[in-house]
């Protein structure tokens, strides 16, 4: 039974509603998990959504300031078909600016891990993460980029799936890079994500590179990967510190033992992924900021006697840190008189990484931590400079890069943190994951510090 | 020998879609300001381009009536600059793979010219500019465009007249009337660097942008002057260019494929059979003995006209059907065929036609093909002014464009077809000659 028909097998007492909608308010002013909370009848399951998915008419801001106030005017196709399937929309979640992090630090409301404040919760989708970390039964419909859901479930013990690229309608999405955006879930059971990623899966007619991943399954030859076998990658090794090389062995261990077929592999591109992602990623991302001038939506710039040039460069300074310093490299970076030794340069090795990634793929699983790193204190976090930070994303961006799907699952506590290890298939292969994963949890029981809302 | 002025087009033709490129508003809602507007085509946050197939169809079309080399698969790309009508602040567009590449169009003197690219992009919003505030209309955001960019193969005017002629009946014939919708920019270089004059609407503006060019480079160069690589403006209420910037390098863009729309294969899609106006009227020229231009005068800009000449010209003579064409064009009518025959029999009969022989076959009554009625007030009406202007005659002697005088006098008078009181004449005029 999944947490879903448990959820509706079970009878709910008078001022249920009532009570969770006050603990999780509470825990809300602590741990920054939600930037807006909607009182729910308590009937229905409840998800959350990634502030940057649009929910009618209700604020929608990914996380910008720049967006303040914006009230989309149509919901996500992901948003219209949960609430098609009568689940109930709890709120919307933190997030790094526009999907701009690891930690979840470039938000006005920094998230805080809730098994230890002091840490991260991790990003970009923070909230997402806490919330399913702290509400014992809830999903969040989460997003990511370039490991924007492995990183946080990782670090808050919770299942993230990133199904492949284009499997799920990005329609109502608000665009970081088009070109890597994944709407995926993030739950306390590989069981729930399968229940609600048969519902939000599927082609879409607002967003045209929505496919049917079953029906791409059949027709091409793609998918046949080994499933008890499982890569891993050499270079890896040097990435990791040492009580994660440590922890991540035990799994290794337990997996053999479990009847995998552990093998390692070269892969020497792997350093190339760092580079090429934010190339990328940010060449998009600067496209994509550039619509926000302060008329149409979101934060009103009144100053119409300006000329237009001081116009939009006024509206656009409402942008965070982050944002400007990925609109300023992408903008660099697609420059004409640049643009082959970075951008199209950027897109050539994107061809090889996936080409490479897809040959190991197809003989098997790829498995990794999810993080090089033990969670780091808050303060550690915001100590870093952005190339360190970009640094740590080297093991969730290779299968964001490349469109394959991925999951982050927990597997090992550590001074009452919880550790992630990511498992990679070949495109249109998300189903195996999720048995993968079942399979796992078979054997491996999650620990949680707070279950709001139980019955 | 190099040629000394050379010019190249890129021009943007409205594609007649009934929707807008990316979404399903409607694309040519000209009621009330922004009220054919969506998310998709307002550039909201979540909205994603959904491309036009019918757009595609049409260009795909264009781009084969060019004899241009059409794409196996298409993408796009986002050209970013910041300007209160672009509402994503990037216009999607394409570059490297648009529809087709190569082509031509064949003038009468054989010479063709070269077409360099098709592509489609979406319109910006329109701006209205007032005194001292400006209003946008976003009902034209997202309209689709085609964009024909041709070699600089134009070496004057009057081949500039023939290709825009030529282009406007091909598009025409795929349903594309550019009458309204043409905007262009002109690059012209007359023994110089090349000088792009941008966002000319309309022909007649498109040929007085480039004779201004032409000679106002040719001045500059006389006194000694140096033509540097320039885009300037038009100003149609003086008819001048005016320069905008002085090019030091191609303007910058920062572009980038389009993730959101992919790889399209357009290889599958259906196309509309081209027409040249021009081959066909050389044809029907040689088959019906009659006069090119004539024919070429009725069918360019004109469909009905060519179907009436290719079912009936055969029956009856070409200049007769083409006379009724143009009884159908002066009283602006349209006749289903049996009517329109017995306009061609009328004709034939040499029937005076007039707006109420018109009204007549119109509601299918029989005409008197007896004349004798119009063909008596003619001859009389010829009679009386020969009789009453004795000195016509004596100057007809002397002088036959007198003819011509006649002619106009009675035509004006009786509403009647020049060429009929030609023919009368010509048979009455020597009797009175013969008689004096």
């Amino acid at each position: 039974m999944n947490s879903i028909e448990e959820f509706y097998s079970l009878e709910k007492k008078s001022g249920y509603a009532e009570s969770l909608f006050n603990d999780l308010s509470d825990i809300n002013s602590r741990l920054n998990a939600f930037l807006n909370i909607t009182r729910i009848s308590g009937q229905n399951y409840p998800f959350s959504v990634k502030d940057n998915i649009c929910v009618k008419n209700v604020e929608t801001t990914a996380n910008s300031k720049i967006l303040k106030s914006y009230l989309p005017p149509f919901n996500a196709t992901v948003v219209e078909r949960m609430l098609s399937k009568n689940f109930d929309f709890i709120g919307k979640t933190n997030m790094d600016e526009f999907g701009f992090g690891t930690f979840g630090l470039n938000s006005e409301r920094t998230p805080r891990n809730p098994f230890n404040e002091d840490y991260v919760a991790g990003g970009s989708s923070s909230g997402a993460a806490i919330a399913t970390a702290v509400l014992k039964y809830h999903i969040a419909i989460a997003e990511s980029t370039g490991g924007s859901i492995s990183a946080p479930s990782a670090f808050c013990g919770v299942v993230g799936f990133t199904p492949t690229y284009g499997a799920v309608s990005r329609h109502g999405l608000i665009d970081y890079a088009n070109s890597l955006d994944k709407i995926g879930l993030m739950s306390r059971s590989a069981k729930d994500i399968r229940y609600v990623f048969d519902i939000i899966k599927g082609p879409d007619n607002y967003d045209s590179t929505c496919i049917d991943i079953e029906k791409r399954k059949m027709q091409s030859d793609e998918g046949k990967g080994a499933k008890n076998t499982i890569f891993i990658i050499n270079q890896i090794n040097d990435l990791l510190d040492e009580s994660v090389k440590s922890h991540f062995s035990g799994l290794v261990s337990k997996l053999e033992n479990m009847g995998f077929a552990i093998k390692t592999i070269d892969f020497n591109l792997l350093d190339k992924a760092i580079p090429t992602y934010y190339i990328i990623s940010m060449a998009e991302a600067s496209t994509n900021l550039a619509r926000y001038t302060g008329f149409k939506y979101g934060l009103k710039n009144n100053e119409f006697s300006k000329d237009y040039n001081s116009f939009f460069t006024e509206s656009r300074s409402n942008f965070g840190t982050e944002a400007k310093r990925r609109i300023i490299l992408g903008t660099f970076v697609r420059g004409a008189s640049v643009k082959s030794k970075y951008y199209s340069k950027a897109l050539k090795v994107r061809g090889l990484l996936i080409a490479k990634m897809k040959e190991i793929l197809r003989q098997g699983f790829i498995l990794s931590p999810t993080m090089p790193i033990m969670t780091p204190k808050i303060d550690d976090a915001n100590s870093l400079t952005p190339v360190q930070n970009y640094g740590l994303d080297i093991l969730t961006i290779p299968p964001n890069l490349s469109g394959f799907p991925h999951v982050s699952f927990p597997y090992d506590y550590d001074k009452g943190l919880p550790m992630g290890a990511q498992l990679i298939s070949d495109h249109f292969e998300d189903y195996s994951l999720l048995d993968f994963v079942e399979n796992w949890e078979n054997s491996f029981k999650y620990q949680f510090k707070y279950n709001l809302g139980s019955i | 020998m190099m040629e000394a002025i050379k010019i190249g087009l890129e021009i943007h033709v409205a594609i007649p879609t009934k929707t807008k490129l990316f979404c399903s508003c409607n694309a040519y809602n000209e009621q009330e300001p922004n009220m054919s507007v969506c998310p998709i085509c307002m550039g909201f946050p979540g909205s994603k381009p959904m491309l036009n197939a019918k757009a595609l169809e049409i260009a795909k079309s264009v781009a084969n009536a060019l004899h241009s080399d059409i794409a196996k698969t298409i993408s796009f790309e986002r050209k970013v600059y910041f300007y209160p009508d672009l509402p994503k602040s990037f216009q999607i567009t394409q570059l490297s793979n648009p529809i087709s590449q190569g082509g031509f169009i064949e003038l009468q003197s054989s010479k063709k010219i070269r077409i360099r690219r098709i592509q489609i992009e979406e319109d910006p919003a329109k701006i209205l500019h007032e005194e001292d505030y400006s209003l946008i209309d976003f009902n034209r955001s997202g309209r689709p465009l085609l964009e024909i960019v041709t070699e600089p193969d134009i070496f004057n005017i009057d081949e500039l007249k023939e290709f825009m002629n030529e282009l406007k009946s091909i598009l025409y014939y795929l349903g594309i009337d550019i009458n309204t919708e043409l905007k262009a920019d002109v690059n012209v270089s007359n023994q110089g660097e090349r000088v792009e004059v941008k966002n000319i609407t309309g022909l007649k503006d498109m040929i007085n942008a480039a004779l201004f060019e032409i000679k106002r480079q040719e001045a500059a160069r006389a006194s000694g002057a140096i033509i540097n690589k320039e885009t300037r403006s038009y100003d149609g209420a003086n008819m001048i260019t005016v320069s905008m910037r002085e090019k030091e390098s191609d303007e910058e863009y920062g572009i980038i494929y389009e993730p959101d729309l992919g790889e399209y294969s357009i290889k599958n899609l259906p196309i509309i059979e081209p027409t040249y106006t021009n081959k066909i009227a050389k044809e029907l020229a040689e088959k019906y003995s009659a006069s090119e231009k004539l024919i070429i005068e009725q069918i360019m800009f004109d469909k009905n006209a060519l179907q009436l000449i290719n079912k009936f010209a055969g029956t009856y003579k070409i200049n007769i059907v083409i006379s009724a064409i143009e009884v159908l064009k002066r009283y602006n009518k349209t006749l289903d065929d049996e009517k329109f025959e017995a306009l061609l029999i009328a004709i034939s009969k040499n029937v005076l036609i007039n707006s109420e022989t018109i009204n007549d076959i119109e509601q299918g009554k029989t005409i008197e093909t007896s004349s004798e009625i119009d063909e008596s007030l003619i001859d009389s009406a010829i009679n009386s002014m020969l009789l009453e202007n004795k000195q016509l005659l004596k100057d007809y002697v002397n002088n036959p464009k007198v003819f011509n005088f006649i002619i106009g006098q009675i035509a004006k008078k009786y509403n009647a077809s020049p060429k009929y009181i030609s023919t009368r004449l010509n048979i009455l005029l020597p009797k009175f000659v013969a008689g004096k």
